[in-house]
This record gives C-alpha cells, sequence and structure tokens, in this order.
C-alpha cells in the first residue's frame, strides 16, 4: 500500500512540476494549456454526472456561461456602470486600474462559483427526477434557452456581446496576460483534480455508482437519491461556473450564444472528451481531454474547412471502437495492470472454450 | 502501475520536444515573403462571406505580387497569407490570432469576416501590437475602444441604412414615417440598428415592429406576418447573408406588400442572380458598387475589378471581396511609405495613410475606422429576367431613379 502510494507522490509531483513550468517551457502555447486546463476541469466535473451517476447531462454549459457572464459583469459593475460599459457605440472608454482589475475578478470567480452551485440546486430540484433520455434531452434545452434568453438581456450587451475588460495596461509585459489566466486555470484544475479524486475515495462516489446501476434498488437500500444527486450536479456546476469566468477574462468578448452557452461546442466537446478517454474513471476525462485538445490542435488546421468532418470520423471511431473509451479500451487488454486479479486458470479455461 | 508511468513519462517527454522545437518556425519576414496572418470564417455560418473575404485577399496579393510586389529599402517583397480557419466562432478567433502571432510569428494581421469576430481578435493584435487592417468589422463600438492598432477601410455599420431612413422620409414628403424592423442578433446587424434608431429620432419617425432574429436564421415568418397585419411605410431587416436570402424568400411566399424594403448584404446572397424577380425593388446598403468611379494603378477601376475577378472566381464580387482586396492595398502603402517592417513604424504609416483605390478613398480616423467614403445605396432592378444592382443613392454616382414605392404582389407579374 505504501509503495503505492509512494508511486503516486512521484506521479502527482511531476506533474504539477511540469504543470508550473510549462507556460515557461512553451511560451507560445499558454494560451492553448488554458484551454487544455480549462478542458480539462470540463471533462472530469461532467464525468461526476455522466460517468459516476449516469445522468448524461448537456446542460453542464449553462453553468459555464453564467460563469463567464457573471464574472465579467461583477468584474466592470464594481467599478463603473454596468449599461454604460456594454452600450454599444457609447463614446465613453473606461479602464481598469491594475487593481481593480484583478480585485473584479477575485469576487468574479467567487460570485461565478457560488451562483451557478445554487442555480444548478435549484435546477436539479425541479429536473433530476427525470431520468435516462428525458434528462438529457431536458438539459440540452437549458442551454439553448439560456443562449436565447441571454442574447436578449440589454444590460449584458444582448446580441452586440459583451466586451470583458482589458487585461490592465500598467502590466507592460505581454506575456503577463497568458501567465495570469494559465496559473488560474492550473490552479482550478488541481482543485477539480484533488476534489474528483477525493470523492473517488468516498462513500460518495459508491452512491452515485449504485444510483448508475440501479436507481431504484438504491432507493430501496435507504439512499435518498435526489439528495445526491442535486448535490453532485452542485459539484459539477462549480467548477463549470469557475472555468467559464476564467475563459471569458481570456477571450476577451463574450457573445451570447457563440461563446457563452456554447452547447454546439463546448457543451458538447465536454461529453466526447469524457467519453473517449473513459467514464466512469478518474483518469479517462483528463486523457480524453489532452488527446481531444491535440487532435483539435494539431489536425485542424491542415484540413481547412473539413475539420468537423474528422471530427465526425472521431466520433465514429470512438463508438465503434472504443465504446468504454481509451481507459476502458485498456482496462480490458491490461487488467492486470488496473489492479485487477485474474485468475490463470480461469483465463486459460476460457481461452480455450472459445 | 509502474510500467504505466514509464509510458506517460515517455510520451510526456516526446510531446515536449515536438512542442518545442515546433515554436518560431516562421518570422514576420520570411526570405522574399511579407507574411500576414487571418483567421477566416471557412466553416459555420459565416462561411460564404469568409470566402468572399479570403477571394479577395488572395486576389489582391496575386496582383500585387505580380506587380513587382512591395518594395522596402529597395528591396521587393511578396506577400503571403497563412489561414486559419475560425469556424465563424469567437472564441477560436481569439485562440487563433494568438497562435498566428506566438507560433506562426506573424507580425501583421488582416481582419477575419464579420463584425462579432473582429471584436475577438481585437483586443489580441492590440495586447501585442500588432497591426492590423480589417475590412469586415463594421461595428460602431469596435472603433470606440482606444484600439491603437486596428485599422478598418470601411464604413461604420451604424451609417449602413440612415440613409434609406431619410429616403423614405424624403418620399413621404418629408414627414415621419413608420418603420417595421428585424435585425439578427449579432454584433454587425445590433448596430444597423442602432443606426436606424438614430435616424428615426432625427426625422421624428416611429418604430412599430422591433423584431430580434436568431442567430441561424432561416425563418422570419412572425415578422411578417404583424408587418402584414400593421402596414409599415418601410420594412427594414438585417442578418447577413442568410437573412437578405430569408427575407426575400418569405417576403415573395406570403405576398407582403411593404412600399419600402431596406436591407444589407443584398449582394453577398447573389439576390438578384437566386432569387430573380422576387427580389426587384429591394433596397441594398453596399460599402462599394463596381460603377463607383474610383481609381487605382493596381485593379484599374471597379469595372475592372468585377470583370478579373469573375474570371478567376466564377462570379461578380460583392463588396466584402472589393473591400478585403483594399485591405492589401493599404498593407502595400504602408510598408512603402514606413520602408521598414518595425511593426511601430508601419502603425504610424496606417495612421497617416490617405489614398484612393478601386474601393473608395482611404483615411483612417481617430478610431480607425475608414472617414473618407460614404455608404451607397443601390437597388435591385429587372429587365425581363435578367435583374441587376443600380446604385440610387447617393445622387454623385446613382446611374438610376430610385423606384417608390414598391408595386404591390398583385400587380406585379
Amino acid at each position: 500500500m505504501n509503495k503505492v502510494k509512494q508511486k503516486d507522490l512521484i506521479l502527482y509531483s511531476g506533474l504539477i512540476i511540469l504543470g508550473l513550468a510549462a507556460p515557461y517551457l512553451f511560451s507560445a502555447f499558454k494560451v492553448q494549456l488554458t484551454y487544455l486546463c480549462v478542458l480539462i476541469v470540463l471533462a472530469m466535473t461532467w464525468n461526476l454526472q455522466g460517468g459516476e451517476m449516469g445522468y448524461n447531462s448537456f446542460g453542464n454549459i449553462l453553468f459555464y456561461g453564467l460563469g463567464m457572464y457573471l464574472t465579467a459583469s461583477v468584474q466592470v459593475g464594481m467599478f463603473f456602470s454596468l449599461a454604460e460599459w456594454t452600450e454599444s457605440g457609447g463614446e465613453k472608454t473606461f479602464v481598469h486600474t491594475t487593481a481593480q482589475y484583478f480585485q473584479g475578478m477575485g469576487v468574479g470567480l467567487l460570485v461565478a462559483a457560488i451562483v451557478p452551485t445554487i442555480v444548478a440546486g435549484a435546477i436539479g430540484y425541479a429536473i433530476l427526477g427525470l431520468r435516462g433520455h428525458y434528462f438529457a434531452i431536458c438539459t440540452l434545452g437549458l442551454g439553448i434557452a439560456a443562449g436565447e434568453i441571454a442574447g436578449g438581456i440589454e444590460i449584458i450587451g444582448a446580441g452586440q456581446g459583451f466586451t470583458t475588460p482589458p487585461f490592465p495596461a500598467e502590466i507592460v509585459d505581454p506575456e503577463a496576460r497568458g501567465q495570469f489566466f494559465y496559473f488560474l486555470s492550473f490552479l482550478v484544475l488541481v482543485l477539480a483534480f484533488v476534489f474528483v479524486k477525493y470523492i473517488y475515495g468516498s462513500r460518495f462516489r459508491l452512491i452515485l455508482n449504485a444510483i448508475r446501476d440501479n436507481e431504484d434498488k438504491a432507493e430501496a437500500m435507504g439512499i435518498q437519491t435526489m439528495k445526491y444527486k442535486i448535490v453532485g450536479w452542485m459539484c459539477s456546476a462549480f467548477f463549470c461556473g469557475l472555468a467559464g469566468g476564467i475563459m471569458g477574462g481570456l477571450i476577451g468578448y463574450i457573445d451570447s450564444t457563440d461563446v457563452a452557452f456554447d452547447g454546439r461546442e463546448m457543451g458538447v466537446f465536454m461529453v466526447l472528451m469524457a467519453i473517449l478517454g473513459g467514464k466512469g474513471t478518474l483518469w479517462g476525462p483528463i486523457i480524453g481531454a489532452t488527446l481531444f485538445h491535440f487532435f483539435k490542435e494539431g489536425l485542424w488546421t491542415f484540413i481547412l474547412g473539413w475539420q468537423y468532418v474528422a471530427l465526425g470520423v472521431l466520433i465514429v471511431v470512438i463508438v465503434v471502437y472504443f465504446p468504454e473509451g481509451l481507459m476502458g479500451w485498456l482496462r480490458e487488454k491490461y487488467p492486470e495492470r488496473f489492479g485487477e486479479v485474474i485468475d490463470e486458470k480461469d483465463r486459460k479455461a476460457q481461452v480455450e472454450l472459445k | 502501475m509502474n510500467k504505466l508511468v514509464k509510458l506517460f513519462i515517455t510520451s510526456i517527454s516526446a510531446i515536449t520536444l515536438t512542442l518545442v522545437s515546433f515554436t518560431s518556425s516562421f518570422a514576420k519576414v520570411d526570405g522574399e515573403y511579407i507574411v500576414l496572418g487571418s483567421a477566416i470564417s471557412l466553416t459555420g455560418k459565416y462561411s460564404s462571406n469568409g470566402v468572399h473575404t479570403q477571394n479577395g485577399y488572395n486576389m489582391a496579393v496575386d496582383r500585387i505580387n505580380k506587380m513587382g510586389g512591395v518594395k522596402v529599402g529597395g528591396k521587393s517583397y511578396k506577400f503571403e497569407i497563412i489561414y486559419y480557419d475560425d469556424e465563424s466562432n469567437p472564441k477560436r478567433a481569439a485562440q487563433l490570432a494568438e497562435r498566428l502571432i506566438k507560433q506562426d510569428g506573424v507580425h501583421y494581421m488582416l481582419g477575419p469576416y464579420s463584425s462579432g469576430l473582429t471584436k475577438a481578435i481585437a483586443p489580441v493584435t492590440e495586447k501585442y501590437k500588432i497591426p492590423m487592417v480589417e475590412a469586415n468589422g463594421a461595428s460602431r463600438s469596435l472603433f470606440t475602444k482606444g484600439y491603437k492598432y486596428l485599422f478598418a477601410v470601411l464604413s461604420p455599420a451604424n451609417q449602413y441604412l440612415e440613409v434609406a431612413i431619410d429616403l423614405a422620409v424624403e418620399k413621404n414628403g418629408g414627414k415621419p414615417v413608420r418603420i417595421a424592423q428585424a435585425f439578427e442578433q449579432d454584433a454587425f446587424s445590433q448596430d444597423v440598428r442602432l443606426g436606424i434608431l438614430d435616424a428615426a429620432k432625427r426625422t421624428g419617425s416611429e418604430i412599430i415592429i422591433d423584431d430580434k432574429l436568431p442567430k441561424e436564421l432561416n425563418d422570419m415568418a412572425a415578422t411578417l406576418a404583424k408587418v402584414k397585419a400593421t402596414k409599415p411605410d418601410v420594412l427594414v431587416v438585417s442578418g447577413h447573408t442568410k437573412g437578405a436570402l430569408t427575407a426575400i424568400r418569405q417576403i415573395s411566399e406570403m405576398k407582403v406588400d411593404v412600399p419600402m424594403l431596406a436591407m444589407t448584404h443584398c449582394d453577398a446572397a447573389k439576390l438578384s442572380k437566386q432569387h430573380g424577380k422576387n427580389s426587384e425593388y429591394a433596397l441594398c446598403a453596399s460599402q462599394w458598387h463596381k460603377n463607383l468611379s474610383y481609381k487605382d494603378k493596381f485593379f484599374g477601376s471597379g469595372k475592372k475589378y468585377d470583370k478579373d475577378f469573375k474570371k478567376e472566381f466564377g462570379y461578380a464580387p460583392p463588396y466584402q471581396s472589393a473591400e478585403s482586396s483594399a485591405a492589401l492595398l493599404v498593407f502595400k502603402d504602408a510598408f512603402e511609405r514606413a520602408n521598414s517592417f518595425d511593426r511601430d513604424k508601419v502603425r504610424d504609416a496606417l495612421v497617416d495613410t490617405e489614398m484612393q483605390t478601386f474601393y473608395g478613398n482611404i483615411k483612417f480616423g481617430p478610431g480607425g475606422q475608414n472617414v473618407a467614403k460614404p455608404m451607397i445605396l443601390f437597388q435591385v432592378r429587372c429587365k425581363g429576367d435578367t435583374c441587376e444592382n443600380k446604385v440610387v443613392a447617393p445622387t454623385k454616382w446613382a446611374s438610376d431613379k430610385f423606384y417608390h414605392p414598391i408595386p404591390k404582389w398583385s400587380e406585379r407579374g
């Protein structure tokens, strides 16, 4: 037991060092690395429902978008009039001082974490009674509705979009912005990982699994399934909100349906990444997100105009050849590496039977 | 587990090595080439206009390179453009701008298609102090942010249809008109809307319908039903190419009678070709028309550009292509005047731009918008089955008289 822990320690400290050194090693790739961190957070937290609880949610994008708008609104609203900021064609220019920018960002992220969590609780209370496909379709509607509603609210820019506060001009170093957002997203990634890892060792996960495997039986066992389902979703919402807040600041421009409530891309990507890596595993979504991001960044520019066709092919390949994801496939191939004990005699007997 | 960890570490170091070796493979000036970067919508909802933009860029690059290139420091350089597909998505566009600048080492940028995407890219180019000449971001809010490295060869969006309202008031004997309007929910169209609001206020006109259309626009029957019921004097629609096509399709299907129909993107949508007689009398805002009398030595006149473009790409150039070609001419001019590849010198040269191109006069205002060129309005007119866009305003270039009011559908053949 101790030995395994030591190996884990080496792995984790290695990864953290790599994570901290990455923006210096690959200075030109900081923005892509920030995206990667955010994608991993989204995939990992989606996995909590989709993988562990068996509730396929397309609605997590709601919390992501909410976090994005909230962070930007708070960051602006704390110091200026939000309506004047978003009014297009306004002649006034507002400039955040360095202190204002970071204060606003800090408070904004806090709000962006808390409010979506509460919203998840409220919505979850209303719709988590739905099961299977019904839940999936219902959450699909959530993201679309949110996008349309946000596109009609004048104070957050409506169809014009919302330009988030620019990084303070007093910081002259052009690398500083990239580094700031990278480390912020890396911090959230580490937090999310520690949290999910903790859940993986807890009774909470077993309850989620029980809900996935047979909700009625779980209920019969005396588990208040509704309560756990809601809490599970709230956990995801917390991190989705944070991720959204960071992305809003990084992109610098929030559009209601294309950037914030971007169910067509981010909303689908988070599901895809988790499935690609293997849902219901700790490392699956992380590996899935990483591979997906490399695939996207590496290949897409070489097949200009055809990238979505390639993505479609990728989805088909995953579903047909790796229905359990990469982790699932590895597990089937090398079960002993996953700590599964195999009776050699039994295995041979099975092979002979075949 | 041990092997897995080893495998993991090996693969990470392999990736590290590849990435490190990838960095800085390009430079701003590569041998005899000046490398420009652009994120363009080749897929997604703006793909047709993205291609118009790209064709405009490519046409100008070929022409300039063929005619001696760009002369800097006594040496002749050629233009080269690195394109990425931004999928009509602002998030992607911002990311690609970062990538062009940081990884491909691009020091000069050309704009994307649409205001929304330009809004997403401008903060990035501004941060790295990269001069960007853009030809397709017209939203007024782009020019009030104090950007120093953004230069637009086109007139701002709020000017697109303001003239149309003035025209309607004039035709109404100087009395205020009743306006019905429907705009797509995007930065550009919403800015056109603000222009109409200003014009309505100025003329005392009343807005009786003010609808928003979704982004993936393919139905506006609800708005048209209201128009049928309330009978406004003017109907204004703006929603890029899809907006123009949808409006004409449904207006003709539902036989909506309205005395004046003002739109944007008619030529990009090839309205007169696609809908023929159904699109007749539509009034369209345009940045450019081939009949205008501007000239330059690369493309000659607008008519010549039209001919050459048709030969090259097989369709008549919409203004989106023309303005994109003009962006390259602006860059060439600035490089030669700066006589340097220093970004700040090029930027200063851009500020001082004052030139005529086949597309129009170009001189940048303090916000970066082109202040030397008016918008024009044309009207679709048909002779038999062939329809054409005829310039009707401003009077200086008008080749035809503005036809008003639009005859009722029952009277149209």
